[in-house]
């Protein structure tokens, strides 16, 4: 099938998401809460866009680019007036909401529109609720935290704000975050996230840390590789085969 | 004792029929929530109690064979509507309809009423305009204008008993839905132009067509008892008074788009409803009309109860599902409708309680009937919840197209204490209020969208001169900002950011600049939001600064609250012209604020006043002044 | 034809133009420790070069919980398609040779992708100890 995106004819496939077909020819849309791998929540509005067709009689309506499906035909604007009123005003709210977030200033700069502020809300969290930590933790089988509360006071937490029973300190959360809310702190024998300690495993040749021990039991119970891959980090296992190759080389 | 097939039913009806005409007195005692809190079942076993006491035939059931001569039939209904004035006892063939009834009075009902026929004056009603005593519901003016249809039996069925509901019709619709082919029903239903009770006002046939129209190996019928709208409670009185109508129309609908399975969502809060509707399913269960092939048809049709998320937001369809199915009650974001992918995925009607209540009557009594009452596009009859400042408040059903006027001062008697009038806000918390203006308006579907507010589920509330529009929108506002699920940006930030503005003007902090800002994030969060909620948020505030400007400069410009309501702004005073040095205020300022001796001018000393406004309630003078 | 990327140890001089090579061409700005390629030293003026084998059966694809790693059907590399990963780290500590790096900082992998089968180390190498046939 067919469809316009900023008035360019492009191909498109049945079951496809507007989002996707944009990607897939380079037209940028603005995502906050979209993840490749991960399912769509439409959280986070940003990648709103305007559509209409020509059997439609002239109605256009704003949807989210990354859960509409694409149809014959389909006329799509990425930045009509009413795109950027849209999306000039979530961004506008999610910077009074996280003023110290550099990320959606930027994205809020990039819109143009920054016109209207608001009451801005400081209260030091640069969360803006996208539950892509949620999600990340959920695809990694964990389940460790959620969404705890609802409206404004909406948090991202371990069940019952306790340490996470579940989390095994792999870092998913805190590296998909889009804001860096989400704060891991890592000494050479220990990893702190969501206030929970771990203990790294420590490289049995040079000390350094591998990875934290119950990721070490997760991967092992979970992933089919033998327990021994866990043991050394990858400096240190270059350097054995390093040597173990020119003894088998020469 | 089965109702294997529609013979049996026949003859089960024409024995209670029977019964019935037998009946010399029916005495109706409300047990819906208002009065059973003010005591309805004890006056109903009292009223048991005395008259076998009295060596009265009284029945508690519908004896079929029963040897009494001239029986007395007492049963515990549904709500009947004037819960203002309950505990409320309805007594036919007579209609006399007893008021605020206790139990020290149940010996006088029975000696005198219903051993001697008399009337006794003092329980009648007492009609606040000219104080004369009317003697049942033809009478009085809350119930003329009414017509009932979703409410038909709730509050003279006896609301727990299926032998009730069967004797007074219930169930033939059914048994004649059942003889008609499933396209002939949705046909029927299509052409009576029933659109959804819950809110939006979806035509329910095309809903019904849709679902039998998408693929899926199975379908499912959703009710909808979620009911989250504060002050709302007409859905919770059919359940709780006529749970057989709603299980009645949901199986019409399982056999229109050829679903086995349904589910009745009810709101959290409503324990009673859960427990009714829990009985109702059950007895129809053992009697054969719920189960496989229901009434000897081929249709097969289960329901189970399903008890609310509790919260607002799991009325919401896609929330509501994916409640049932054991998820977290959040909206889901999709662009397929839920008739096509709703609960599992699956093809799924979902419509509300109202919307399945009117459906026996619809079959009943055919498509034209129920088109021939209200507007061209709404059709049909709308129950409501009138509350706020009339005179008359309590459940109500109107044909659409009834005006607001003749809803509020007819039907609700006018303002309290003669007050004028200011606005009426409908359809819920995310509904608007409309002015004076509009009280001319039929209110109707499109009428009322029209005008800016909507039908939502029927609320209705009345405001009088002392209602500050900024802070009613606030009211809403922060209501819908705590019921914001908080997964999308614009309803989570934006609801809120909307709130601290108003909450900015009613401190007397507004800039000429705020109603803009309003204005367009208001449009924004409407265009933006996710789902239902969040897209009608802003509508409290958008409806009452479109029709109630005035008053919003007001608080911007000249930092004063017409209505005397937002404290930061407002004074309160005494005219020394209008005071008659009565005490009264003074007796009801909180903190002592109020000084004066008897028959000598009161004043109030603005340095402990806390602008609660007491003082102006109970003023009956008027003295009490704002500014 | 796909072509194969091989290391020729007795050419190498451990002269580090490689690591050099890499790190600058993928943006870590000369840190040598963050190159792909890595030459250990393995005897007196003998070297080793150190780099993905793009394992027929990598234990990095293995445990990547959303299939972010992908092999290159034309030059025959495991590829980090950056959208599709979360950032667990697995990969890392799961390559068995320690050709894995997870970069803390951007939340994403690092490893050898062949530069898209024009392999800079390849270009660089003066000495002809890395060669792509
Ligand atoms: C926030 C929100 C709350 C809702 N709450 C209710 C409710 O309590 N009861 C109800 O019947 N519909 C409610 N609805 C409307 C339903 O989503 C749905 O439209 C309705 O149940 C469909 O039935 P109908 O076509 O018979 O009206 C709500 C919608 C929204 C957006
Ligand atoms: S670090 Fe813990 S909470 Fe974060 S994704 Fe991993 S398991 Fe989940
Ligand atoms: S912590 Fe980060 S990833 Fe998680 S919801 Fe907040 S902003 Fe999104
Ligand atoms: S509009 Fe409000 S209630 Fe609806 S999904 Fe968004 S945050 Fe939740
Ligand atoms: S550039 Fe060539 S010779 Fe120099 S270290 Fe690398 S592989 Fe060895
Ligand atoms: S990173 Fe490691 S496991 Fe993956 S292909 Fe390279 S050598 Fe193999
Ligand atoms: S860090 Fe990324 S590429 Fe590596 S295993 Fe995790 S998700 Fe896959
Ligand atoms: S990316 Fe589409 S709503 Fe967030
Ligand atoms: S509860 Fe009795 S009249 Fe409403």
């Amino acid at each position: 099938m067919y469809i316009y995106i900023d008035g360019k004819k492009i191909s498109a496939n049945d079951g496809e998401t507007i989002l996707a077909v944009a990607n897939r020819n380079n037209i940028y849309i603005p995502t906050l809460c979209h993840h490749e791998a991960l399912d769509d929540v439409g959280a986070c509005r940003v990648c709103m866009v305007e559509i209409t067709h020509k059997d439609w009689g002239g109605w256009t309506n704003l949807v989210t680019a990354c859960l509409y499906p694409v149809e014959e035909g389909l006329v799509i604007s990425t930045s009509s007036d009413a795109v950027r009123r849209s999306r000039g005003t979530t961004l506008d709210l999610l910077m009074a909401r996280c003023p110290t977030s550099d990320v959606i200033r930027w994205m809020a700069e990039e819109n143009g529109e920054i016109s209207v502020r608001y009451e801005q809300v400081d209260d030091g969290s640069k969360c803006i609720m996208c539950s892509l930590c949620v999600r990340a933790c959920e695809k990694m089988g964990c389940n460790a935290i959620g969404t705890v509360g609802r409206g404004h006071d909406k948090k991202i937490a371990p069940p019952f704000f306790e340490n996470p029973e579940n989390c095994i300190g792999c870092g998913a959360c805190a590296a998909i975050c889009p804001t860096g809310h989400i704060e891991m702190k890592d000494t050479r024998t220990t990893r702190e996230i969501w206030e929970k300690k771990f203990d790294f495993v420590a490289c049995e040749v040079c000390g350094e840390p591998v990875m934290t021990e119950e990721y070490r039991d997760y991967a092992i119970a979970n992933r089919d590789l033998p327990a021994d891959y866990y043991t050394t980090c990858s400096a240190c296992k270059k350097k054995k085969l390093a040597s173990h190759f020119d003894k088998v080389g020469s | 004792m089965g109702i294997a097939n529609l013979k049996k039913l026949e003859a089960r009806r024409s024995a209670l029929h029977k019964a019935h005409e037998n009946v010399k007195t029916q005495v109706r005692v409300c047990s819906g929530t208002g009065c059973a809190a003010l005591g309805a079942f004890e006056v109903y076993d009292a009223l048991v109690e005395e008259s076998k006491k009295a060596g009265l035939p009284v029945q508690v059931e519908l004896a079929p064979c029963g040897k009494d001569k001239d029986p007395i039939f007492v049963s515990l209904t549904g709500c009947q509507g004037f819960c203002q004035i309950g505990p409320l006892v309805h007594i036919l063939p007579e209609d006399i309809l007893y008021t605020g009834v206790k139990v020290s009075s149940v010996k006088d009902i029975v000696g005198k009423t219903l051993a001697d026929g008399q009337v006794i004056d003092k329980l009648l009603y007492k009609n606040p305009e000219d104080k004369k005593r009317l003697k049942g519901r033809a009478d009085i003016p809350f119930y003329k204008g009414q017509e009932l249809v979703a409410l038909e039996g709730c509050g003279s069925v006896a609301a727990d008993s299926l032998d009730s509901y069967i004797a007074s019709g219930g169930f033939s619709s059914l048994a004649k839905a059942l003889k008609m082919d499933p396209d002939q029903v949705i046909a029927e239903v299509e052409k009576s132009g029933l659109r959804g009770r819950g809110g939006g006002g979806f035509p329910t046939g095309r809903k019904w067509r849709s679902c039998v129209n998408a693929t899926g190996d199975e379908r499912f019928v959703i009710c909808n008892g979620d009911e989250g709208d504060p002050g709302a409670f007409m859905d919770c009185c059919i359940m709780e008074g006529d749970p057989y109508r709603v299980i009645e129309g949901m199986i019409i609908c399982a056999h229109a788009v050829g679903s086995s399975t349904g589910f009745i969502y009810v709101r959290h809060e409503y324990p009673r409803a859960v427990e009714r509707l829990s009985l109702a399913v059950k007895t129809c269960e053992e009697n054969g009309l719920l189960g496989t092939k229901i009434l000897g048809s081929d249709l097969n049709f289960d329901i189970s109860v399903a008890r609310g998320g509790g919260a607002f937001v799991c009325g919401e369809s896609t929330a509501l599902m994916r409640s049932i199915e054991g998820s977290v009650g959040e909206p889901r974001a999709k662009y397929v409708r839920s008739v096509q992918r709703g609960f599992r995925d699956k093809p799924t009607v979902l419509n509300n309680v109202e919307t399945f209540a009117c459906v026996p009557s619809i079959i009943n009594e055919g498509s034209d009937w129920f088109a021939s009452r209200g507007t061209e596009k709404s059709s049909g009859t709308k129950a409501f919840c009138l509350v706020g400042k009339v005179v008359n408040t309590g459940l109500i059903e109107v044909p659409m197209g009834t005006k607001l006027r003749d809803v509020v001062f007819g039907i609700g008697g006018g303002i309290i204490d003669g007050r004028p009038f200011k606005a009426v806000q409908t359809g819920g918390p995310s509904g608007g209020c409309l002015g004076e203006n509009y009280l001319d308006l039929p209110v109707d579907f499109d009428a009322l969208a029209e005008a800016g507010s909507m039908m939502g589920s029927g609320g209705m509330i009345v405001m009088d001169d002392r209602t500050c529009m900024v802070d009613v929108a606030k009211y809403f506002l922060n209501f819908l900002m705590e019921e914001s699920c908080g997964k999308c940006v614009p309803c989570r930030e934006g609801v809120y950011q909307l709130h601290a503005l108003l909450d900015k003007l009613s401190r007397g902090e507004g800039e000429p600049q705020d109603l803009e800002k309003i204005q367009r994030l208001g449009k924004e969060i409407q265009v933006s939001s996710l789902c239902g909620l969040g897209k009608s948020a802003p509508n409290p505030v958008l409806s009452t600064l479109k029709n109630f400007r005035e008053e919003y400069e007001a608080h911007v410009n000249d930092k004063r609250c017409p209505a005397g309501v937002c404290r930061d702004i407002t004074t309160f005073t005494i005219d020394p012209d209008k005071c008659t040095g009565c005490l009264v205020c003074k007796k009801a300022c909180p903190p002592d604020a109020i000084s004066g001796e008897k028959k000598q001018v009161h004043v109030i000393d603005q340095d402990k006043c806390t602008q609660c406004g007491a003082c102006r309630l109970v003023c009956k003078f008027d003295a009490v002044v704002t500014s | 034809m796909q072509k194969t990327y091989v290391v020729i140890p007795r050419n190498c001089t451990g002269c580090r133009t490689c690591e050099l090579a890499c790190s600058m061409i993928k943006g870590t700005e000369g840190v040598f420790a963050r190159s792909r390629i890595n030459i250990y030293k393995v005897g007196e003026e003998r070297y080793m070069q150190m780099t993905c084998l793009q394992c027929v059966e990598a234990a990095c694809v293995k445990v990547c919980p959303t299939q972010a790693l992908v092999r290159n059907e034309l030059t025959g590399a495991i590829e980090v398609d950056e959208d599709r990963c979360v950032g667990c780290g697995l990969c890392e500590p799961a390559c068995p040779f320690g050709h894995m790096h997870f970069d803390l900082d951007e939340g994403v992998p690092v490893k050898c992708d062949l530069c898209g089968g024009d392999p800079t180390c390849v270009k660089f190498c003066p000495h002809r100890a890395l060669e792509l046939k």
